[in-house]
């Protein structure tokens, strides 16, 4: 049990805590904002704008992989397509840019709820193998069905601003993909809070007990599929517009769709700054690494390295490691039962649960003090 | 179409499949022994054809004597592999994690390869490099024959380990139940890392035969991740007589599509056979009862 100062100390940081986490988000807003004029050159506004388009990439795919617990790795498919789609739009009907995007994001999100249906009803290694089939097979097509794509030499689209130089160019994407990123972290906010995302979390927890309990949760998966599947769709339609040449195997690639995996668990997936934190982390690692060691392979190599090390040594990610760390100092005592995984509360059965018999003539004891 | 060429074609694709099976043997061995998504087999598939390219262009050698250093050497690394890093994998998120280590893993082979040898095509020079054979009025490559007697030779040497030898009894319960293993004195931990190594020679002897008939580049193990898992998926998550078969038919479908097709678009089949077996039997067909538990 808390002591009454601890106790005192938690009432009062529960006062603050809405506070200073209004605090923190308001800061956050200034970073945001204040970015671009805190960076000299276009290089390293460019570099904002991949990693913008990174941090939009993972936290559309955590309204899947944060809220339901599946784990996708064939995101890049629908970022691909949301690129494409726009490039085609725009080349093939002469919509203008942004309505491109907007249409794009539509299509996929009609694509996603088949493939949804399809997909979702695999768990664990097939889920993914089918995932990762699905990037493949993109790919595949998009490669070879040459006059409807460009096949592998790639789509350019035409600069939806022809009237700005280069840097201001990647000012404006910067604000937009900003705008995006703060919608899509708002809803995932908005869902987090609701019964909607509570019962996803159920999904998360235990599938099977929550569709016991009611919740359709083939129904509430293809949701969050669709909205995950639309904001990564949001991400390569910008992407077509600010970097302006598709190639396939760069937007349908079994890397992008890691990447998102891993910047959502560098963050941490079940926290709503996690993607962002993450990517800022890994996309700015990834830059580095190609700007440093681009002339050769090695830098693949780095990649793997940093993903090695996340995956072995913070597979919980830095939010939650932090928040937890936070907690045993502060509010000891008290937990949130819901954000509790499986595999902890098994721990914590197996550890309070009943010793192992290792100590017959006490059991023996036991069993003969009652009738 | 002419019959010779589809006689042709078809034995072009047992050739193929016989390939195919053995990779697909090995990422069966991984999924088996410990539940794991083997993302990098296919890079140290590439790893082994350099290997094999290198050892012949400083040695003068036939590439296939490579796999003395080679096979020993794969299972070394397997069993280290699975001994340091994805033994250390939390069991409730060993699926989604083992997809990333994997890939990760992959990654370094690629960029460690693409650091030392470059990004430029090589390819084996051997003897018998040119030479036709005429079989029954269709003209079969040797190199592909070859590299068809290794995978053979490979599943053979697999079937006797798996089938006849006590480890390859202990390896057959830990993947049939691990408990149950673990419970008539099957260190299954140890067969786990012996297994993975297992997996990981049948990479090795893979690319060998790989690099005896093909082109070889760093990011080459991309092209081949689709295929081998749409055949364990086919075959059975865990079942390597039905990863064999699967490979086979997958291999000969492939061959004989080309005809018509043309070689990138006779590909799909592979992923059209993967999402069917999703679809509608997702325990895949050759399986049995094992895979059903995925």
């Amino acid at each position: 049990m808390p002591s009454a100062s601890e106790t005192d100390v938690m009432h009062r940081l529960a006062r603050y805590a809405h506070v200073l986490r209004m605090g923190g988000v308001s800061a956050l807003i200034v970073i945001g904002l204040s970015v671009p004029s805190a960076l000299g050159n276009p290089y390293l506004l460019s570099a904002a704008v991949v990693i913008l388009n990174y941090a939009l990439c993972a936290t559309g795919w955590n309204f899947m992989g944060g809220f339901t617990g599946y784990i996708s790795f064939g995101h890049a498919a629908y970022f691909g397509l949301g690129a494409y789609g726009t490039a085609l739009l725009i080349n093939r009907l002469d919509l203008a840019p942004f309505l491109a995007v907007a249409l794009a994001v539509l299509i996929v999100s009609v694509i996603a709820v088949p493939v949804g249906f399809a997909a979702l009803r695999l768990r664990g290694a097939s889920f993914v193998i089918g995932t990762i089939a699905f990037v493949l097979i993109i790919l595949l097509v998009f490669q070879s069905w040459n006059s409807f794509t460009g096949g592998s030499s790639g789509m350019e689209v035409p600069r939806p601003f022809p009237e700005l130089t280069r840097p201001e160019h990647h000012l404006r994407f910067y604000y937009l993909y900003l705008g995006l990123l703060a919608f899509a972290l708002l809803l995932w906010w908005l869902i987090d809070r609701s019964q909607f995302g509570l019962r996803l979390k159920g999904i998360r927890e235990d599938e099977d007990k929550a569709r016991a309990l009611g919740v359709p949760t083939m129904e509430y998966k293809v949701v969050a599929f669709v909205l995950s599947a639309a904001f990564t769709a949001a991400a390569g339609g910008l992407y077509a517009l600010w970097f302006g040449d598709l190639d396939p195997v760069f937007q349908f690639s079994i890397l992008l769709g890691a990447y998102m995996v891993l910047m959502a668990l560098v963050g941490g997936i079940r926290s709503l700054f996690g993607p962002l934190l993450g990517a800022v982390i890994v996309g700015y690692a990834l830059e580095y690494f190609k700007l440093n060691y681009g002339d050769t392979q090695i830098h693949l190599a780095a990649t793997g390295l940093l993903l090695v090390l996340v995956v072995l040594f913070m597979p919980d990610g830095i939010i939650p490691g932090a928040r937890e760390l936070a907690n045993r100092h502060l509010r000891s005592g008290q937990t949130s039962i819901r954000e509790q995984t499986q595999e902890e509360l098994l721990a914590a059965q197996r550890s309070s649960g009943p010793e192992p018999p290792s100590q017959p003539a006490f059991s023996a004891t036991v069993n003969g003090g009652r009738p | 179409m002419d019959s010779t060429v589809v006689f042709q074609t078809v034995i072009l694709g047992v050739l193929l499949g016989g390939q195919y099976a053995l990779l697909a043997s090995g990422l069966t061995l991984y999924f088996g022994v410990m539940r794991v998504v083997m993302l990098a087999h296919a890079s140290f598939l590439v790893l082994a054809a350099y290997l094999a390219w290198w050892f012949t262009t400083s040695t003068g050698l036939d590439p296939m004597l490579s796999m003395a250093i080679t096979v020993p050497l794969f299972f070394g690394l397997g069993v280290v592999m699975q001994r340091i890093l994805l033994s250390r994998l939390r069991p409730a998120t060993l699926t989604m994690m083992s997809c990333l280590l994997t890939l990760a893993i992959a990654l370094v082979v690629e960029g460690v390869l693409g650091f030392l040898f470059t990004g430029v095509q090589r390819r084996v020079q051997v003897g018998y490099g040119s030479a036709q054979l005429n079989f029954f009025g269709a003209s079969i490559p040797v190199v592909k024959l070859v590299s068809f007697g290794l995978a053979v030779f490979g599943l053979a040497a697999l079937y006797f380990i798996l089938m006849k030898s006590s480890f390859g009894r202990s390896l057959r319960a830990t993947i049939q139940h691990k408990q149950a293993a673990q419970l008539v004195g099957i260190n299954t931990d140890r067969v786990a890392g012996h297994g993975f190594g297992l997996g990981l020679a049948t990479a090795a002897v893979g690319g060998t035969a790989l690099a005896l008939d093909a082109t070889i580049f760093p990011s080459l193990h991309w092209y081949w991740i689709g295929p081998l898992m749409a055949i364990i998926v086919v075959g059975g998550l865990g079942s390597v007589p039905g990863a064999a078969i699967a490979a086979m038919i997958l291999g000969i479908a492939t061959s004989v599509l080309q005809i018509p097709m043309g070689a990138t678009w006779a590909q799909t089949v592979f992923y059209l056979a993967l999402f069917a077996t999703l679809l509608f039997r997702p325990q895949g067909f050759f399986g049995g009862r094992l895979a059903q538990r995925f």
